[in-house]
């Protein structure tokens, strides 16, 4: 599926547009977003027509949402989820956030994971978002999921091969508790009155 | 892929599964004694499913398939999947679907067998899984082979009014270190 508009303060996520393919292309083969492991890779560098039927694919696919990241009318990035647990679907995992290293620093990352998680929690009362997909060294995503509540689990020791070594894996949860603990305020819409009283 | 014969100890054997095998082990998963750390006892139960299903596993590059076999009786199956051949990871599971035969060491063998074919034939640097912390049985059965715990999940699952939590293992070749540490985070 394609996700809808979750609008953060600076940063937006919005219904990807044919027009993004070109960037889908392009971070698919910067080497500076790969080397964030399976978080920053959807796909493998490939031909314009297997791109478009990977687009299509996951238009359908009601297990995963895709978001372009936009910040005014610029394309800044990408976000894309998995539903766990089915039939529940109630478990978000985070599978690819990737901000253009063009626009990485301005803040968009956060804005975007918050309006992501608000739209997890308090849109779609979800029980929990997962990922598993973080580099021990990629401070810049754990700073983020770190921020908005996450808790580190899991350390898995190893597990990412780039740059001739290996590098170490950490996994991140955050529960709807934790998220409503820390985001008390975080609202997509305003509560409603009383109809009754009216 | 389907895994070739590995044969081990006390009558435990892997063996490439058949499609009967699967329809058989696929049907033990919708009982009650044995669903209690597994799915949720649904699943798309025609022969046509299985089938498609079996062919799938076959087809898959990056699994390796088997049924586990006790004293010749098909009685579950175990695997490797998500092969990833660049970082030679992998994540492993099990099933076995006879309960009337759980406490006899099949999985402990099954694990020990699965484990150095790993290391031995695939040459992998890394095996992974998520198991039941209360399923105390299969985190032995892997502990025995050498997986450590890297993590735990709070809240995994729920069944019977409890919450569940996962135990998140890994093991490494015997003879190899576990690679570069990167020292956590001090973000946030």
């Amino acid at each position: 599926m394609f996700g809808g508009t979750v609008r953060g303060k600076t940063a937006m996520l919005r219904v990807p547009s044919d027009a993004d393919l070109e960037a889908h292309k392009r971070w698919a083969a910067d080497m500076r977003i790969r080397r964030a492991g399976p978080i920053g890779r959807w796909h493998e560098p490939a031909a314009t027509a297997t791109w478009k039927e990977r687009w299509t694919e996951q238009a359908k696919d009601k297990t995963s949402v895709l978001w372009s990241i936009a910040a005014g009318d610029a394309l800044v990035g990408y976000a894309r989820v998995r539903f766990e647990g089915a039939p529940l679907a109630e478990v978000l995992l985070l599978d690819q956030f990737v901000i253009d290293p063009a626009h990485a620093r301005m803040g968009y990352g956060f804005d975007a994971a918050l309006a992501l998680h608000r739209w997890a929690f308090d849109f779609m009362h979800l029980r929990m978002s997962v990922t598993d997909r973080i580099a021990a060294d990629d401070i810049g995503r754990q700073r983020i999921l770190e921020k908005l509540g996450h808790v580190r689990f899991g350390h898995g020791h190893a597990v990412y091969y780039r740059d001739g070594a290996y590098v170490d894996q950490y996994l991140y949860q955050l529960d709807r508790d934790g998220w409503g603990e820390r985001w008390p305020d975080e609202r997509e819409y305003s509560p409603l009155g009383d109809e009754t009283a009216r | 892929m389907f895994g070739p014969l590995l044969k081990g100890a006390n009558g435990v054997s892997l063996r490439t599964p058949t499609l009967d095998d699967r329809k058989l082990v696929n049907r033990w998963m919708l009982e009650p004694e044995t669903s209690r750390f597994w799915g949720g006892r649904m699943m798309d139960a025609r022969d046509e499913a299985f089938a498609e299903r079996h062919t799938k596993d076959a087809d898959d590059p990056n699994s390796v398939n088997w049924s586990i076999a006790y004293e010749d009786q098909t009685v579950g199956f175990t695997g490797l999947f998500d092969i990833d051949w660049i970082a030679r990871d992998c994540e492993s599971g099990l099933f076995i679907g006879r309960s009337d035969l759980y406490g006899r060491g099949i999985a402990s063998e099954t694990v020990r067998l699965r484990t150095e074919f790993a290391w031995r034939e695939m040459n992998l640097h890394r095996v992974h899984n998520w198991i039941s912390l209360r399923n105390r049985g299969s985190r032995r059965a892997n502990e025995k082979a050498g997986y450590r715990q890297m993590g735990l999940m709070s809240h995994y699952g729920f069944r019977s009014g409890q919450w569940y939590d996962d135990w998140l293992g890994e093991v490494f070749p015997p003879d190899r270190s576990a690679g570069i540490f990167v020292p956590p985070s001090k973000g946030g």
